[in-house]
């Protein structure tokens, strides 16, 4: 080809390149595409597990990895999206998919126990869903005591702290199972909604997190300081409690009570954020922009 | 110009009398009348159904026939030689890619257009047997016109396959330009993944590579209103125009890309 | 203006695919062709015919050196109106009728209608093949396809046509065809270049040859001028002679060869510059002198010598790459 036509060629793609670069990026300032309210606009059009086993052939762990990518996928943008109606409506569907393809894929069925049972906006809060999960997994590996004990966890984080006990007695009488779940199981009938209990859980549960499951680590951590948090407002709350007693008003800043000698520096929480003091109702609470919001709350123990 | 609507012409009437292609569009129409079936089976749901099959089908099967058209275009010819009787006669190596591009895209067209005529046909067959009650619960009506927006892209997202399928046709065997084009086809799909992967990832290096990749590759998920055209959400005039522009700019970028290397080429 | 120039025209090939090795398929090929000649283009299979004829129609690209065809650059798309160009072993798009075929072609030079219509027919008559016209081409045999490809390459009245191995594929009745068609192409006044192995063709046919061993240029010429230097003897058809003498004649130093014809003839080879001498010393022993032939070389001889003198074929040089 002539030189001449190599050059005309050469800048046309340059040009061509650009207009499309530049399109794309004007398409990135149009408003997003509208679905109608409470319909989500995620298609998933086998949803019967039966029916992709028996579709994925001799290709069903690699199909299973497929739908665990599009769960983390499909969880991860439901977090992230802004609107109003986070839509998980594929989350379950999807891990039920994974694990009917490979019952052996354990973290998708741990992670399921943990994030169906979140309730909104963090999760869709379906607890049923996450001990459906598990039940089927230690139907197909009943030595499992993870399972068992993780559905003792969603029973507990629905307070129904009987039902929770006895899944973890299950747990404990499997063989292998670890020694602190027969004590576990007294406590949780005992104290059900101690903050002690809820804080030991969440600690084995991070001990006993394997090496590939950060995610359950950095979640537990994540609760274990949420505790820690609570028991800083409660020993605050205490301070400015004995400080409204002592001068009979309650104090405005942090400084005020820096002053009458009753703390010594400005109260952070864990993750190092200075705490609030509201001077009206002399309430401590957590910076809002925390991550550590929503706080859960307390319940008295069970006799 | 002659010489391009000659090729092209050409290459229409070499489709026409192709067996495969008749099985494909003869599948595509017995698909979509056979949802007319389905309907009669989900109470209520049925016309919404057809139209999600339908449409998919649509796309689908317009898919496979531009793949599979597309990509022996230009090879078969350089492989067979016959390509030799064309090159030899008043035909620049611009106006035989040209004509072979614009041919296959008439065969879109018309394979289109049956594929339209026999969907609207079952959903107004669907809906004339609905009840009125049935018909008063839809939000947006069986034979909806705005599907054919729909439909348009839909368009002009196969005519970006064709392109691309021609391309990899004027250099590189059938097999493999298929498995390069339906790639591309799928990884544009997940187009939108590439720019948020810098939320999750923490490289920059792997930022960079993907934003740089949502930009380049053709991104083939912009060209799907089907959720909204059922739902009977508006798509906003700007979106639709936009997109459109996009997809010629797109189209025309890889068919320079295809005349350039296809005129430098040896032909063996 | 010659109807067709090379000048070094060169083209090296790449072969394999890790590490290729550039392989040369055309080195520094020279020739020139007059308006109006029939130009014979010759050489052993893979000397590279039919390379330079691709080169020539523009379907690759030399690495250097330069081609002309009437005065304009090879690949110039007007002059490609007044070309006509049959390729080997000829494939054409085998779901048109040999009628629709001429019909699209026809069209790319932008004739009308009507005289898409009347080349067509006439064509495809003068081929041989009328009978056949509304068939698919899927259906045609190999000779029929390469009357279609020859049909195809006239149909513009070309001035230059490029034609390669225009025989193959044939039957005898073909052959003979084509090659008065040939000759009626030259008496139109257009150029045929055209490439073959089959000698006697290109000896009753062309002007001028050029012979191509190995990508280079073994000969090139007038084929009187290649030919006509070489004179190698006589032969002399004898008859009624006794055996005694034939014995006789057998022994002589200046006789290469006696051979029996048959009958009571013999041919003698008599490597002799003159036939005079051998006639006196025959016609005086009273032999019946029947027939003197001069023994000139043939084609084949020029070709089969080139050939066997080319230092490729001698594996002496392994073909080179680019300097």
């Amino acid at each position: 080809m002539p030189p001449r036509t190599t050059w005309v060629s050469a800048v046309a793609i340059g040009l061509l390149l650009t207009a499309v670069v530049g399109l794309q990026a004007a398409r990135e300032h149009l408003p997003p595409r509208t679905m109608p309210a409470g319909v989500s606009g995620n298609l998933l059009y086998v949803r019967s597990p039966e029916v992709m086993s028996r579709a994925a052939l001799s290709y069903r762990l690699l199909l299973a990895d497929a739908y665990w990518i599009r769960a983390l996928q499909h969880f991860g943008r439901a977090r992230q999206s802004h609107d109003a109606g986070q839509h998980y409506d594929l989350l379950y569907p999807l891990l039920d998919l994974t694990t009917s393809l490979d019952p052996k894929f354990n973290v998708a069925y741990r992670f399921g126990s943990i994030f169906l049972t979140e309730p909104p906006p963090g999760g869709p809060g379906r607890p049923d869903l996450a001990i459906a999960l598990l039940k089927k997994g230690l139907a197909a590996q009943p030595r499992r005591w993870e399972f068992a004990q993780d559905i003792g966890f969603v029973y507990y984080r629905q307070r129904d702290y009987a039902a929770a006990a006895d899944w973890f007695g299950r747990a404990a009488a499997i063989p292998d199972a670890p020694a602190w779940l027969q004590p576990l199981e007294a406590v949780t009938r005992t104290r059900g909604g101690d903050r002690a209990t809820a804080r030991r859980l969440w600690s084995e549960l991070m001990k006993g997190a394997g090496a590939e499951d950060e995610w359950l680590r950095n979640e537990s951590a994540r609760r274990l300081r949420q505790l820690e948090a609570l028991d800083s407002i409660d020993a605050y709350s205490r301070v400015v409690a004995a400080y409204r007693q002592r001068t009979g008003s309650q104090p405005r800043t942090w400084a005020d009570l820096i002053g009458a000698g009753y703390l010594r520096s400005i109260p952070l929480d864990p993750d190092g954020r200075v705490m609030q003091l509201n001077p009206y109702w002399g309430l401590v609470t957590l910076d809002p922009q925390s991550p550590l919001n929503p706080l859960p709350t307390d319940e008295e123990p069970t006799p | 110009m002659r010489v391009i609507r000659l090729v092209a012409v050409n290459v229409f009437k070499e489709s026409v009398r192709d067996k495969v292609l008749y099985n494909l569009v003869a599948f595509a129409v017995l698909l979509i009348v056979s949802t007319f079936l389905l309907g009669q089976l989900t109470a209520g749901q049925d016309i919404k159904i057809i139209k999600d099959l339908g449409l998919a089908a649509i796309s689908l099967f317009g898919l496979m026939i531009a793949v599979f058209i597309g990509i022996g275009l230009v090879w078969k010819e350089v492989d067979k030689r016959s390509i030799y009787g064309v090159l030899s006669k008043p035909v620049s190596r611009q106006q035989f890619v040209l004509g072979k591009f614009f041919g296959l895209l008439l065969t879109l067209a018309v394979n289109l257009l049956v594929m339209t005529v026999a969907f609207y046909a079952v959903l107004a067959l669907n809906a004339w047997m609905a009840s009125p009650a049935t018909l008063a619960a839809m939000q947006t009506p069986a034979a909806d016109p705005a599907m054919l927006k729909a439909i348009l892209l839909i368009g002009i997202e196969l005519t970006l396959v064709t392109a691309i399928a021609l391309f990899f046709s004027t250099f590189s065997s059938p097999f493999l330009s298929a498995g390069l084009t339906v790639g591309l086809w799928v990884i544009g799909h997940f187009n939108n993944d590439f720019r948020n992967f810098g939320d999750i990832v923490d490289s920059r290096a792997a930022v960079w590579l993907t934003r740089a990749l949502y930009y380049l590759l053709p991104n083939f998920a912009a060209f799907d209103i089907k959720s909204q055209v059922i739902w009977g959400e508006p798509v906003a005039g700007r979106d639709l125009a936009l997109t459109v522009l996009y997809g010629f700019v797109y189209v025309a970028l890889v068919v320079t890309g295809a005349v350039t290397i296809f005129s430098r080429r040896d032909l063996k | 203006m010659d109807a067709i120039r090379t000048e070094a025209l060169t083209k090296h090939y790449k072969v394999g695919f890790w590490r290729p090795r550039p392989y040369l398929a055309l080195d520094h090929v020279s020739l020139s062709v007059g308006q109006g000649e029939v130009f014979g283009f010759l050489g052993p299979n893979g000397a590279g015919k039919t390379t330079t004829l691709k080169l020539l129609m523009q379907l690759t690209h030399p690495t250097s050196g330069r081609a002309e065809i009437l005065g304009r650059p090879v690949g110039d798309v007007d002059v490609k109106r007044r070309l006509g160009y049959l390729q080997e072993n000829p494939y054409f798009y085998d779901y048109l009728t040999a009628e629709e075929l001429l019909d699209y072609f026809a069209g790319l030079f932008g004739f009308d209608a009507v005289t898409r219509r009347r080349r067509a027919t006439q064509l495809l008559d003068e081929v041989g093949i009328g009978a056949e016209r509304r068939l698919q081409l899927r259906k045609f045999s190999k000779g029929m396809l390469q009357r279609v490809g020859i049909a195809q390459a006239l149909i513009n009245e070309p001035e230059v046509v490029f034609l390669d191995e225009p025989m193959s594929g044939l039957d005898p009745l073909g052959r003979r065809e084509i090659r008065e068609l040939i000759l009626r192409l030259r008496d139109r006044g257009c150029t045929v270049f055209f490439s073959s192995h089959v000698l006697s063709d290109a000896e009753a046919l062309c002007s001028r040859v050029a012979i191509l061993v190995g990508g280079r240029l073994a000969a090139q010429g007038l084929l009187s001028d290649l030919l006509a230097r070489r004179v190698r003897g006589w032969e002399i058809v004898i008859a009624s002679v006794a055996t005694a003498e034939i014995e006789a004649l057998r022994t002589r130093s200046d006789v290469e060869r006696v051979l029996p014809l048959g009958g009571d003839r013999y041919s003698l080879t008599v490597p002799a510059m003159s036939p005079d001498q051998m006639l006196s010393a025959l016609l005086a022993q009273g032999v019946q002198i029947v027939a003197v032939n001069p023994i000139r070389d043939t084609l084949e001889d020029l070709f089969v010598q080139k050939v066997t003198e080319s230092p490729v074929a001698r594996g002496l040089e392994v073909p080179q790459p680019c300097e």
